[in-house]
């Protein structure tokens, strides 16, 4: 009666995309194997979830728990029943609305250069592919290695004053997306996907008619999904959380994203009202991600394009 | 259809590699032919070029009488079969297949009448909405030639398309090429390495070895009249049996004999045969007939045989070989000694 489902477990187990790993079969037969990694398994899923769900649920909870509960007893599952207000006074009150839609605004045009920049720039240098592309790229891959915070104060003397436009982009959100857009590491990395894409395509697009523009547009980006998916999660997460810069070119807090005005009015703000306005700033990454993870961890999708 | 022409066409890699060298040779309107050649003697870069996918560094290239040295691909109006299938992944079969006309600004109605026609020439009609994937290695060539026939171009260009397929389908596939290049009568350029493909599927074959053209001819003037020992060698399976012409008995010292397999008869041949006696090494039973494997001194030579008498390993044989088979082959050129007047050198010692 239970050999079909046994025998079942067993073929699934066999299958290598299962991902068993090191512990064959055999050893898989004998209990004490068996229990050793079941509870290995058991602490170690526990301890992710403790680790990385849990100040997440932490924060759901006391965004919709009176101050004084989350005062007295953090841990505590709703002492004194449910707060939901804080969330509509998170909204309307401390005008989360508005910080929230600036955050958008900022990541959408900060992602907008990115893709831009990266796609055309790694097109150019891989599949163009001009007399200096080797060295090029070998100068783009250099800056890789200057930290960031070396940069901030020539870039903040480049956003006051531009070079060929002359007026200073000081409380303008092209503040924050023209810099993003120079990412060296979006352009390295994309380069280095479309070096991966078989050229035998690009050059039957050639004879079949595409010039430069076509041949980006209708052959290369649409086998590019996955590294733009990449790019597109690195983009718009570093620019959801990005503190540091928004705060140095965004003098005025009309302009100012959630990551920036957040720490300025805790100070005024109910410990209820604050949490909850934090949750509401985690919502769009934590549903975004669970979204579009499938489509951005797949594989490259050429399945069928090349005999490999 | 097109004629095609090379005229000293001359590649040279920026490493200094010489891929082509002086290449002349001019191919008629609706001609099939191929360029066979080993890994690397330049015949896929020679068709590379007349795709203008690979820069001419010297000579030039003519397409309908019409110098295409700085033409791109595009206008060129030739078509391209690739190894590796090279399809969209991203688009339909019928999206792959009208991708050129859509290109070329054809209309919709037009585009979907030709993908149909093509689609029918190549059994694909239940599969026009199916991506790449999801289509088996001999169908995906079958886009990949559907694509190259759709556009009607000048000339088709074919880089060893069958080399993905297994034998049996490279077979089918072979003939269904063939069919399709004389129903079209579309002048044709097919490289690949097989000996065997070239032969069966060539109006002409150019043989090319280390960028320079060894030979240029019909399957039966390579076959019966190789123009080198390289040539005499590559083309025919099991290949030339060549060795210095004193092996056989024949007293000249500047010469190399080359004899086919199928010309050795077992026994003393008639008064105009070379005879030898060589031990049997190997034999290959092969049905209708066997191929024996002969040591001659420390020298390997192959004899295709009938089946009777069957020959044993380690027996000790006479041979003949009809001195009007036997082509001569300078020692320091290879160079075979007036081609179509074969054995009129031959002077048996005994």
């Amino acid at each position: 009666m239970i050999a079909y489902p046994l025998g079942r477990r067993a073929r699934r187990r066999s299958d290598p995309a299962d991902g068993e790993g090191l512990v064959s079969q055999a050893d898989l037969r004998r209990p004490g194997v068996r229990w050793g990694l079941g509870t290995a398994h058991t602490i170690l899923l526990a301890g992710l979830v403790i680790i990385g769900v849990g100040p997440i649920l932490w924060l759901a909870k006391s965004a919709i728990t009176p101050t004084q509960d989350t005062i007295t007893h953090p841990m505590s599952l709703f002492p004194h029943g449910a707060a939901w207000s804080n969330l509509t006074q998170a909204w309307t009150n401390v005008d989360v609305g508005r910080y929230f839609w600036n955050t958008i605004v900022i990541a959408i045009g900060s992602w907008l250069c990115q893709i831009v920049v990266a796609t055309t720039a790694g097109f150019a240098l891989s599949v163009l592919r001009p007399r200096y592309a080797k060295l090029i790229t070998g100068l783009l891959l250099t800056t890789l290695f200057v930290p960031a915070i070396v940069l901030l104060v020539p870039l903040y003397v480049e956003i006051v004053h531009p070079p060929l436009v002359h007026h200073s982009f000081i409380d303008s959100y092209w503040a924050i997306w023209l810099p993003a857009g120079a990412s060296a590491f979006n352009v390295v990395l994309m380069t280095r996907f479309f070096d991966n894409l078989p050229r035998e395509i690009f050059e039957a697009a050639r004879i079949d008619g595409c010039g430069p523009f076509r041949l980006f547009t209708s052959i290369v980006l649409p086998m590019s999904r996955p590294i733009l998916g990449v790019v597109s999660v690195f983009a718009l997460l570093a620019s959801w959380k990005d503190f540091l810069w928004p705060l140095l070119v965004l003098t005025d807090p009309n302009k100012q994203p959630l990551s920036v005005r957040l720490p300025t009015i805790q100070a005024q703000t109910e410990l209820g009202v604050f949490l909850a306005a934090m949750f509401i700033s985690c919502l769009v990454p934590i549903v975004g991600f669970l979204i579009f993870q499938r489509s951005f961890l797949r594989g490259p999708g050429l399945s069928g394009a090349i005999k490999g | 259809m097109a004629a095609i022409r090379f005229e000293a066409v001359t590649k040279v890699y920026s490493d200094g590699t010489r891929a082509v060298d002086s290449l002349s040779l001019a191919i008629g309107e609706g001609e099939f032919m191929v360029f066979v050649g080993p890994s690397g003697c330049g015949k896929t870069t020679a068709l590379r070029m007349v795709a203008g996918l690979e820069g001419i560094s010297d000579g030039a290239i003519y397409i309908g009488g019409r110098k295409v040295n700085d033409v791109t691909p595009k206008e060129r109006d030739v078509a391209m079969v690739f190894q590796n299938y090279a399809l969209y992944p991203h688009m339909t079969v019928a999206e792959n297949l009208g991708f050129g006309l859509k290109l070329r600004g054809e209309n919709k109605g037009e585009i979907a009448r030709r993908v149909r026609e093509a689609a029918a020439a190549l059994d694909l009609e239940d599969h026009l909405d199916r991506k790449p994937r999801a289509l088996s290695g001999g169908q995906r060539q079958r886009v990949a030639l559907g694509r190259a026939i759709v556009r009607e171009p000048s000339a088709f260009l074919m880089d060893e398309p069958l080399s993905n397929l297994d034998a049996a389908l490279r077979v089918q596939t072979r003939a269904e090429i063939l069919k399709l290049q004389k129903r079209l009568a579309t002048t044709t350029i097919y490289v690949t390495h097989d000996q065997v493909e070239a032969m069966t599927m060539g109006d002409r074959i150019a043989v090319m070895k280390k960028g320079t053209l060894q030979q240029i001819g019909t399957p039966e003037e390579l076959y019966t009249r190789p123009a080198n020992v390289f040539v005499a060698t590559f083309i025919g399976s099991p290949s030339m049996n060549v060795v210095p012409a004193p092996t056989l008995g024949i007293r000249d010292q500047e010469h190399l004999a080359g004899f086919r397999p199928e010309h050795v008869r077992l026994g003393a041949g008639d008064a105009d045969s070379v005879e030898f006696e060589a031990k049997v090494d190997v034999v290959e039973y092969l049905g209708d007939e066997q191929l024996v494997h002969l040591r001659l001194g420390d020298r390997p030579l192959v004899a295709k045989l009938p089946v009777e008498p069957r020959l044993h390993a380690g027996a000790t044989a006479a041979f003949g070989i009809p001195a009007g088979c036997i082509i001569l082959f300078g020692v320091d050129t290879g160079q075979a000694l007036r081609p179509g007047s074969r054995g009129s050198m031959l002077q048996p010692t005994s």
